[in-house]
């Protein structure tokens, strides 16, 4: 619209230029810049408008605006996709579509890939995306993985302005589930001369990416606003401004999404949820991501805990109704975990269920020599996940015996302490990091993972043989032995795969939940739709 | 000094006092009905165990959100209803009153011991130790009491120790004040000239003559402090950083009811708050009347 | 005159100092913020960057040497989790603090005072009575409690008002009455006392002994003077409730200062703490010194007192 504009003017301009100007063709480049005035503001495809609000259950974070910054959870990728773009992204029907990279390759040898742009797309700021960005992005990179990504990588070669490679040091299977997907934000493009212009902590407060909505305005603790980029490549947005307000409290979610405050309300548990049902013009939609909760016992290790005794961890997951947590919290619409690998990866294990058996469970606790119970201390959780959860599964525990306080934390402290190994007692813990089972082991289960508290010998030697082994087959063949291995060892008490509840109130036509798979939240941006008037 | 003066000054601005010589309810009677419902809630914490036909702290998920017995699905088994996990709400009141009393009186103790001390040695030895004393008990005035609380209560932890000990530490400027002016007045009598003129040890003084006249003072103060500290229990406790789940605390059975009030489980809501007015209310009307009956002066409280 | 202010202007200093230094050090125990600045799995030296980018490496004198020489320019530093200046965030969230508190103090005034006189005029009567009652129970009532029973009333079950955030007048009803009733109640009771004080007071004695009408009497003489020490009051505690106001911003989700200590506690950001619990205190420290100072310039006998 903007080009039919200029080239009338051009044309009109020219013309008046070569002879003396004239009323007649003035009065008719006017008469035709009003014609495709009135012709352009009356089409409604391309025009963006309206208003929607999302009702956020987190604080938003201003390294969220950030991909270099990703830190394994899925949280940021809310922002992230209104934001930016990458190479290659999850979207409806296919985990890894090509975005800003049209197709991609990789060698026989698997040594190096190869990523070719797209012709023609920009950043916010009008600025070309090239391979340069690409390449910057990469080594500006320090979220979740990156030292492993980093490692694994030799070099990246800037081949021509839209065509870049990496080549690894060794063969790795694994590269594009690490590069390509939200397990880092590795292919997340920002431009390289905004950012060295305003540097690290101006990044964060006047983001710049290709996605298709551009940084509007962010109150700390409050809401961001974010505006509707017409040049994004893949369309332009259909609704003009989205605001994501945040709202810690489920009730005040609901409220205002009651009172039409908000069009979608993150987040809606147990009895709330059932009201959502209740309201005739709120719809109760629920997404699926690969996310799991469980319990870890931190000190099955020591040999003076009760914990270190197989019988009591065994009795703690019989105690634990998981069907009757679902029914009460998410309205049964969960899926029951019996492993701390989300059912959906790569190369899980099916590990056969715990009953709910409170009888079995007692007998196993005064067998260990615990027939009145002990103390078990704190069960330290984050605060939406370790309460929502985390509360129904004492309770649960103290049935037979195992008595723990409640302890929920703010959810950066919980998992930076988490993480440093601070926590004792028993740990409520969950991941929606996306990857597949090799990645969740690393994290929780083998020596070095960051969340790791102990794992046993066998664990380790067989996480060694899978790295090196290039056969599928084989290699699911160790991956599912070391699941058993953990299972039989009871090394943990895995409780529930989420279900994410989001109430949805009667403004967007097209709200987005669930469109893309495993991704918890509206998406992608630019195809929501408000209803027409 | 006017009456109004005294009440605004008192505790120099930082903590609500407010006076007045006749607004007693039972200006001249015993308050019966506020002394007997503290007297039955001190009575149910301590046969707690007893009365209760349910564990406070365990519960039933098939059983949740169950009405009172009154109205429709509710039955008798759970006479007040229950909570989001199946606890029985009556057997929580019952037990939350043990712990808003242990926590209400040691708190309002600890304040009192450290604050009287403070009191009246800053009153009776003037000087330095005055001046600091005065100077720290201004500072910890100018904080806020429920700010300064959460604040404390984010460095040590939930608990209901903790709890206590961080009310202690900031409630004792209250009393600390109030004994201090006490026992300015108190060092221009006659008795307590005659002890010194006789020889007697500081200490000795302090201690036989000074504490057991301001002991009224302090009783006094600490009615109507219990009152307070319940509720700073309950505010902490609501705010998620007081007593910690599962232990049933007033305060935190107003948090966990928050989320099924739009849904309209009332019971979980208006019965902990009942509770609670009903401790704070006695022990404000408690406290009224013997302001009144220990010392006519007092009134300036 | 002179002296007695320049005394007192010296002891608010003093505590201001002492204020600060217990604020500063006491929020380092809360934790090491750098630890939630980075990303799980960061390396020590990644934590050591960050802790030298905030200051936090310094020996904890020259933090505080810092500390206050930007206080005394007037900047309370950057946000650890936000990247902004904290008196802009103070500052942004302030007003809402500040309206919530003075239409609960507009209301604990219309109903106070207006009550707290019928109740003195009509001594032991009635309206004394329900007077008292109101008291009591604003007294003994958690404001968050009534705050949560009025949502219960007016959001769910009749729908008239909106349960929570901010925005129009019908969201401040609410807040501000759960907060403003404690406030009420205390205005009441001193109101009551101060006017019966007054009316008891030899020059409306003789007012009345003059013959002038009761109403005068009241109106004119009496209640004038009997407003000073609730006014006086009224002053310190709309401080007081733009810092209590926290459990009554939680249930309501108001967007106040309350709200921002809280978050800032989560998130261990020193700044923000320290300057909310600072300027808090500043405010206290400051009317406290106001009202002294205006104590003195009506009574003389207060100067030579203390």
């Amino acid at each position: 619209m903007f080009r039919w504009h200029s080239l009338r003017r051009t044309a009109s301009v020219a013309r008046r230029s070569r002879r003396m100007p004239t009323l007649v063709p003035l009065l008719l480049a006017v008469l035709a810049l009003a014609a495709v005035a009135g012709s352009g503001a009356a089409a409604p495809a391309g025009a963006a408008e309206g208003q929607a609000t999302w009702a956020v259950h987190v604080t938003l974070a201003p390294t969220w605006f950030d991909p270099a910054e990703t830190s394994g959870i899925i949280t940021p990728f809310m922002v992230l996709y209104a934001l930016h773009d990458a190479l290659i992204k999850p979207m409806p029907g296919n985990p890894m579509t090509p975005s800003l990279a049209e197709s991609w390759s990789a060698t026989k040898d698997g040594l190096s890939y190869e990523f070719q742009l797209r012709k023609g797309v920009k950043f916010h700021n009008g600025e070309p995306v090239t391979a340069e960005d690409v390449k910057y992005s990469f080594e500006r990179y320090r979220g979740a993985s990156a030292a492993l990504l980093k490692g694994k990588v030799a070099r990246v070669e800037v081949l021509d302005p839209l065509r870049v490679r990496f080549v690894l040091k060794a063969p790795w299977p694994d590269f594009m589930t690490f590069y390509a997907t939200p397990a880092t934000g590795a292919a997340w493009i920002v431009p390289k001369k905004y950012v060295e212009q305003v540097g690290e902590d101006g990044f964060k407060k006047a983001p710049v990416g290709a996605g298709p909505y551009r940084f509007v305005a962010f109150k700390p603790g409050v809401e961001l606003t974010v505006e509707a980029f017409d040049g994004y490549w893949r369309k332009a947005p259909a609704v003009k401004t989205l605001v994501f307000r945040v709202i810690p409290d489920e009730s005040t979610r609901l409220a205002a999404l009651r009172r039409g405050e908000v069009d979608v309300a993150y987040s809606i548990t147990g009895p709330l949820a059932e009201e959502v049902k209740r309201t005739a013009n709120l719809r109760l939609v629920p997404t699926y991501f690969t996310f799991t909760t469980w319990l870890l016992f931190t000190e099955q290790w020591d040999p003076k805990s009760p914990w270190h005794d197989k019988r009591v961890r065994l009795a703690a997951n019989l105690a634990i109704d998981r069907a009757g947590i679902n029914g009460a919290v998410y309205l049964g619409l969960s899926k029951l975990a019996y492993s701390f690998i989300p059912q959906g990866m790569e190369y899980f294990w099916t590990p056969p269920p715990y009953p709910y058996d409170v009888k079995r469970a007692r007998a196993l606790m005064a067998d260990a020599g615990y027939p009145n119970g002990f103390d078990a201390g704190d069960l330290t959780g984050d605060t939406i996940y370790g309460v929502a959860i985390g509360e129904p599964v004492a309770n649960y525990l103290q049935q037979v015996g195992i008595r723990l306080r409640l302890r929920p934390m703010e959810r950066a402290a919980f998992f930076q302490e988490y993480g440093d190994k601070k926590l004792r007692g028993v740990i409520f813990s969950g991941s929606g990091a996306p990857g597949n089972a090799p990645t969740r082991l690393e994290q929780y289960a083998v020596t070095g993972g960051r969340y790791v508290y102990g794992t046993y010998p066998e664990v380790d030697g067989l996480y060694g043989e899978q790295a090196k082994e290039m056969n599928p087959r084989v290699r699911q063949q160790i991956l599912h032995k070391m699941q058993q291995v953990i299972h039989e060892q009871v090394m943990f008490g895995p409780v529930i795969e989420p279900a994410f509840l989001n109430g949805v109130g009667p403004r967007l036509e097209v709200h987005g939940l669930g469109m893309i798979a495993n991704h918890a939240y509206s998406g992608p941006y630019e195809d929501l739709r408000l209803n027409k008037r | 000094m006017s009456t109004t003066e005294a009440a605004l000054r008192g505790t120099g601005g930082g903590e609500l006092i407010v006076g007045s010589r006749m607004s007693t309810l039972a200006a001249s009677g015993f308050p019966y009905i506020a002394s007997s419902i503290l007297a039955v809630l001190m009575l149910v914490a301590i046969f707690a165990n007893v009365i209760t036909p349910f564990d406070p702290e365990v519960g039933n998920l098939g059983d949740r959100f169950k009405p009172p017995a009154w109205q429709t699905g509710g039955s008798t088994t759970h006479l007040l209803g229950t909570d989001h996990l199946g606890r029985d709400v009556l057997a929580r009141l019952i037990f939350g009153a043990r712990v808003s009393m242990i926590v209400g009186f040691t708190a309002v103790l600890v304040a009192g011991a450290l604050g009287t001390s403070l009191g009246i040695l800053s009153g009776f030895l003037g000087g330095w130790v005055d001046q600091v004393i005065m100077r720290v008990t201004d500072t910890w005035l100018a904080l806020p009491a429920l700010t300064f609380a959460i604040f404390l209560a984010a460095i040590r932890g939930p608990g209901v120790m903790n709890i206590v000990i961080i009310l202690g530490a900031i409630y004792w400027t209250r009393y600390a004040r109030v004994i201090r002016g006490e026992v300015l007045s108190l060092k221009e009598r006659d008795f307590v000239r005659l002890a010194i003129v006789a020889g007697c040890s500081k200490r000795t003084i302090m201690r036989k003559h000074i504490l057991p006249n301001v002991l009224n003072s302090a009783i006094v103060l600490g009615t109507l402090m219990l009152g307070v500290v319940i509720v700073t229990e309950a505010a902490l406790s609501f705010l998620g950083v007081g007593v910690p789940p599962p232990l049933p605390a007033w305060g935190l059975m107003l948090a966990d009811g928050k989320k099924g009030l739009m849904a309209g489980y009332w019971w979980l809501t208006v019965l902990p708050g009942c509770c609670i007015m009903l401790m704070v209310l006695s022990a404000n009307l408690l406290g009224d009347w013997l302001r009144v009956k220990l010392d006519p002066q007092l009134r300036q409280l | 005159m002179k002296r007695f202010i320049v005394k007192r202007l010296g002891y608010a200093l003093v505590s201001l100092a002492l204020l600060s230094l217990t604020i500063f050090l006491f929020v380092r125990l809360t934790g090491d913020p750098a630890v939630l600045l980075v990303e799980p799995g960061a390396s020590k030296a990644d934590l050591e960057a960050i802790r030298s980018q905030l200051g936090l490496d310094r020996p904890i004198w020259v933090q505080y040497g810092s500390f206050v020489s930007s206080l005394v320019r007037g900047d309370f530093g950057q946000s650890f989790y936000y990247r902004t200046p904290v008196l802009e965030l103070y500052l942004s969230r302030l007003p809402n603090s500040l309206l919530l508190a003075g239409a609960a103090m507009a209301f604990s005034l219309v109903i106070g005072i207006p009550t707290g006189i019928i109740a003195a005029v009509r001594v032991n009567q009635w309206w004394d009575s329900a007077g008292k009652i109101f008291a009591l129970l604003g007294l003994s009532l958690p404001s968050f409690w009534v705050g949560l029973v009025m949502i219960l009333f007016f959001s769910v079950y009749l729908g008239w008002l909106p349960s929570s955030g901010s925005g129009t007048v019908l969201h401040l009803v609410m807040p501000a009455f759960a907060l403003g009733w404690y406030f009420a109640a205390a205005h009441m009771r001193l109101t009551r006392s101060s006017m019966l004080e007054v009316l008891g007071s030899e020059y409306v004695k003789l007012a009345r002994i003059k013959g002038l009408p009761e109403a005068l009497v009241i109106g004119k003489h009496a209640f004038k003077n009997a407003l000073i020490p609730v006014l006086t009051l009224a002053g310190i505690n709309l401080v007081i409730m733009v810092n209590v106001a926290v459990v009554v911003e939680t249930v309501f989700a108001w967007p106040g200062i309350g709200r921002l200590l809280y978050e800032g506690i989560s998130f261990r950001d020193f700044p923000v703490v320290q300057a909310t619990v600072l300027l808090g205190g500043a405010m206290i420290v400051f009317v406290n010194l106001l009202v002294d100072v205006l104590y003195a310039v009506i009574d003389p006998r207060i100067r030579y007192d203390r």
